[in-house]
């Protein structure tokens, strides 16, 4: 059985096919290495253990998994030839190739599997973003060698797109468990790159596996890739990093925090390319505390989001970055007219909104209440550079509506302690989820002062809906289930969605082949420099 | 002098304990739960968090971790990253060579540029060289690191494409970076320099050895230099905190492995024991940089005797 989310693209998928269009097409050349200027080095690249992305950003072409999950949101065979779900969702049964083998030489077979899963689980194992993929798993079962039975305590369809997510993919377990620390430098995979070298904070080298015979799912060809080597190369300063993308010293670079300006730049220059895949999961969102005043309030809550114009973000701060957001989860996962036309840039009747609320315009284009002016404070992480600019815009569009928003502007330790004590109106934030079921993170009432519910938001009805989604496979029953939630949470206006991210890439010209997962890392085993 | 040494060595162990005591109180009261920040990149649940945190002994007291870092130092072992999983020492270790070639190229950079501006604005007191010295070191002085940093590569990476904008490696690599540290310490140097020549310059025994017919560049380098570095050798070990603190913005700017970078990240993180390693191995670097400023002090001046 596969899951299908049946995301509507919109933009997002324009801009694929863009991509995929420029990106194909030729014989590929052989050889040669490609540099990839990244924005940070991973606390580890040991897939299981990692609690950070750009993990797996590199390893995504060095450990394979059972399944695939495209740009597309369709979910495929890789390692498994075929999935079987229990009626009760619990168990999931995968049968798998024959012809793998892990680049120590070690085979891969159902006990592998259960090997693999089991460390996860381990008690004594520091398992990263990994064992909440894992959430509710109550072991696996060897049926024969080549077939291996996943079990869940309870009904579980997130776990097909999470099987296809860098947590769970596989490491061998021949050479693993003798490895000691080393395991977080140089995992041991069965795809078509293998870890020559890592450098702490300077480089990771990958190189090419000559003996891989396969065709992996969003591959064009069978057999090895066609560069020998890749160099991921950690490059923080986004400046630094854009200029030796222009230069030529890196040839790819993520685009992380370059500024909107630049990235203009970077795409008139005839010698570059910018790729750009949405981001799965939440968009960029201002959360609002329900628990906190003004913020408890659902009219003013309705307001803010009637007020803020989004369009206005993309069109500076976020030119080129993304697109307006209209819900919790980004539209490349789960798009809907109805979403979209709730709230649509109305200061007119945000204002109305506020004047029944209680707050009129004062002194200084302030409103009050009670004698008190509307203050709405806005925790924001601060990197060392000041207030971010988005922040500063969202303040600047607040005071339009006569909104004393006030900027907490803090180091990432005491942004998360506010968070967790639910102490402002709510922060700014991001969540990447390859599974609708992210919602559960981020609104469900267990997680109220941890990670994310930082709404402060408990709603017994969106609870029982997160758990019933987590039970249904049908894709079209299970789209329903989301929806509802999602209207629910965007009737309540519990947050003010603002961008639907993009996960944006600058390449030289000469840079052919590039293919993204649906977590809108790069996959660079077709990857090819025409010289 | 050995008695000396090893009295300055001893001396070491409180400043080390006060400061590691000092920065693990400030790191500890600071809010935030590292292993929640950890793990902000996907879902969590609150069990797999309390299993974290009894994993890394973030679940006990101020003292008992503080305890358990004083008693691992003592054996030689700095306990493990949070972050990134791995034993402090070896994270340290891995990227130490890297500030100390980054470090070491800068003090030489600021070294031979500060001094030569030095000398030529005292020996020719109050001409254009003079002015374009004090120029320089004003310029230096005055323009941020991270800015320089970025001009240089503007300049020398991406128009001239003569040397690469990232990475640590090879001299190639350390150029840039190393005259953009160390612009900052080659101005504070010149000035000195510059001062402390003039001094030199009008003491009778320089009167002596002119009137004995000794002139040009052999008074002043070897009568007139020797005597002028006092004050500059001390300095040296002041400039090399400032560095080490310089290392933050410049490891960051080009891309290059460092202790700096290793720092920040870490505080960031709250990743007790690598920041607390980290503190550790710097403030032993500098108690030890500056035993060997007043080592050489004495070495260079007879008239300094420790004992």
């Amino acid at each position: 059985m596969r899951m299908t989310p049946r995301a509507s693209w919109g933009v997002g998928i324009a801009l694929l096919v863009i991509v995929l269009a420029g990106s194909g097409g030729g014989a590929a050349t052989r050889g040669g290495a490609l540099t990839v200027g990244l924005d940070q080095d991973p606390p580890t690249i040991d897939p299981h253990a990692s609690p950070s992305a750009v993990t797996y950003q590199i390893i995504s072409s060095v450990t394979e998994n059972l399944l695939f999950q495209g740009t597309d949101g369709k979910i495929v065979p890789w390692l498994a030839t075929d999935t079987k779900v229990s009626p009760d969702g619990k168990s999931f049964t995968f049968s798998l190739r024959k012809d793998v083998k892990f680049t120590d030489g070690a085979p891969l077979n159902a006990a592998t599997v259960k090997w693999n899963f089991d460390r996860i689980v381990d008690p004594n194992f520091k398992a990263g973003g990994a064992l909440v993929a894992l959430t509710g798993y109550t072991g696996s079962k060897v049926i024969d060698e080549y077939t291996v039975q996943v079990n869940f305590k309870g009904a579980y369809a997130p776990f097909l797109s999470y099987a296809a997510g860098g947590t769970l993919s596989l490491v061998s377990p021949k050479t693993t468990p003798t490895q000691g620390d080393a395991v977080n430098q140089k995992p041991v995979g069965s795809g078509p790159y293998v870890v020559v070298e890592y450098a702490q904070k300077d480089h990771i080298t990958i190189a090419r596996d000559a003996g891989y015979n396969r065709r992996p799912p969003w591959s064009d060809h069978q057999g090895p890739p066609y560069l020998d080597r890749i160099v991921f190369k950690i490059i923080p300063e986004p400046g630094t990093r854009v200029a030796t993308i222009e230069s030529g010293e890196t040839q790819m670079i993520n685009a992380l925090n370059a500024p909107a300006a630049v990235l203009g730049r970077l795409e008139r220059n005839k010698n570059l390319r910018v790729e750009r895949v949405p981001y799965p999961g939440a968009p960029r969102i201002w959360m609002l505390n329900v628990t906190a005043p003004p913020t408890d309030d659902l009219r003013v809550r309705q307001a803010l989001n009637f007020g803020v114009n989004r369009a206005a973000f993309v069109e500076s701060v976020y030119k080129g970055l993304g697109k307006p957001a209209c819900a919790p989860l980004t539209q490349a996962m789960l798009a809907d007219p109805s979403l979209c036309a709730t709230y649509p840039y109305n200061p007119q009747k945000a204002a109305q909104l506020l004047d029944e609320a209680g707050w009129k315009m004062g002194p200084n284009n302030i409103r009050m209440k009670d004698g008190k002016p509307l203050v709405i404070l806005i925790n924001s992480i601060n990197y060392g550079a000041g207030n971010l600019p988005e922040i500063e815009l969202l303040q600047g569009q607040l005071l339009q509506l006569g909104i004393d928003a006030r900027i907490k502007s803090q180091a990432r330790p005491p942004w998360y302690e506010d968070n967790y004590h639910c102490a402002t109106n709510g922060p700014v934030m991001f969540l990447r989820s390859t599974d609708w079921d992210g919602l559960y993170a981020l609104f469900d009432s267990a997680t109220v002062h941890t990670n994310f519910n930082w709404s402060c938001y408990s709603n017994p009805e969106v609870d029982r809906l997160i758990t019933e989604g987590k039970g249904v496979f049908d894709p079209a029953k299970r789209r329903e289930i989301y929806l509802r939630l999602e209207r629910i949470l965007v009737e309540q206006a519990v947050s003010v969605p603002l961008v639907d991210e993009f996960s944006v890439w600058v390449l030289r010209g000469n840079v052919q082949g590039t293919r993204f997962n649906y977590s809108a890392y790069p996959v660079l085993s077709d990857v090819s420099i025409e010289k | 002098m050995t008695r000396y040494i090893s009295a300055r060595l001893l001396a070491t162990v409180p400043v080390v304990a006060g400061v590691t005591l000092a920065v693990f109180a400030m790191l500890f009261l600071v809010p935030g739960d590292p292993v929640k920040m950890m793990l902000s990149e996907f879902q969590t649940n609150p069990e797999q968090i309390a299993r974290m945190r009894a994993q890394l002994h973030l679940d006990e007291p101020f003292y008992r971790q503080y305890g358990r870092f004083v008693w691992g130092a003592a054996h030689g072992n700095l306990g493990e990253s949070i972050r990134d999983r791995r034993a402090v020492t070896a994270e340290i270790s891995e990227v130490l060579p890297a500030t100390v070639q980054l470090a070491t190229g800068a003090l030489a950079f600021a070294a031979l540029l500060g001094i030569t501006l030095g000398i030529v604005a005292a020996i020719r007191q109050n001409s254009w060289w003079d002015l374009g010295s004090t120029a320089v070191a004003l310029v230096g002085v005055s323009m941020p690191s991270f800015w320089l940093g970025l001009l240089l590569i503007f300049v020398f990476s991406l128009h001239l494409g003569w040397l690469p904008a990232a990475g640590g490696g090879g001299a190639a690599h350390l150029i840039m970076p190393a005259v953009a540290l160390g612009l900052g310490a080659a101005a504070i140097i010149a000035r000195l320099t510059r001062s402390s020549m003039l001094e030199v310059l009008r003491l009778e025994y320089m009167t002596t050895a002119r009137a004995k017919g000794l002139a040009g560049p052999s008074i002043v380098l070897h009568h007139g230099l020797p005597n002028a570095l006092i004050p500059i050798v001390t300095i040296f070990g002041l400039q090399f905190g400032s560095l080490l603190a310089g290392t933050v913005i410049i490891e960051t700017v080009f891309g290059r492995p460092g202790i700096g970078r290793l720092l920040v990240n870490a505080i960031l993180d709250k990743d007790f024991p690598l920041v607390q390693g980290v503190v550790l191995f710097v403030a032993m670097g500098y108690v030890l940089i500056n035993l060997a400023v007043d080592v050489i002090y004495a070495a260079i001046d007879p008239r300094i005797r420790y004992g």
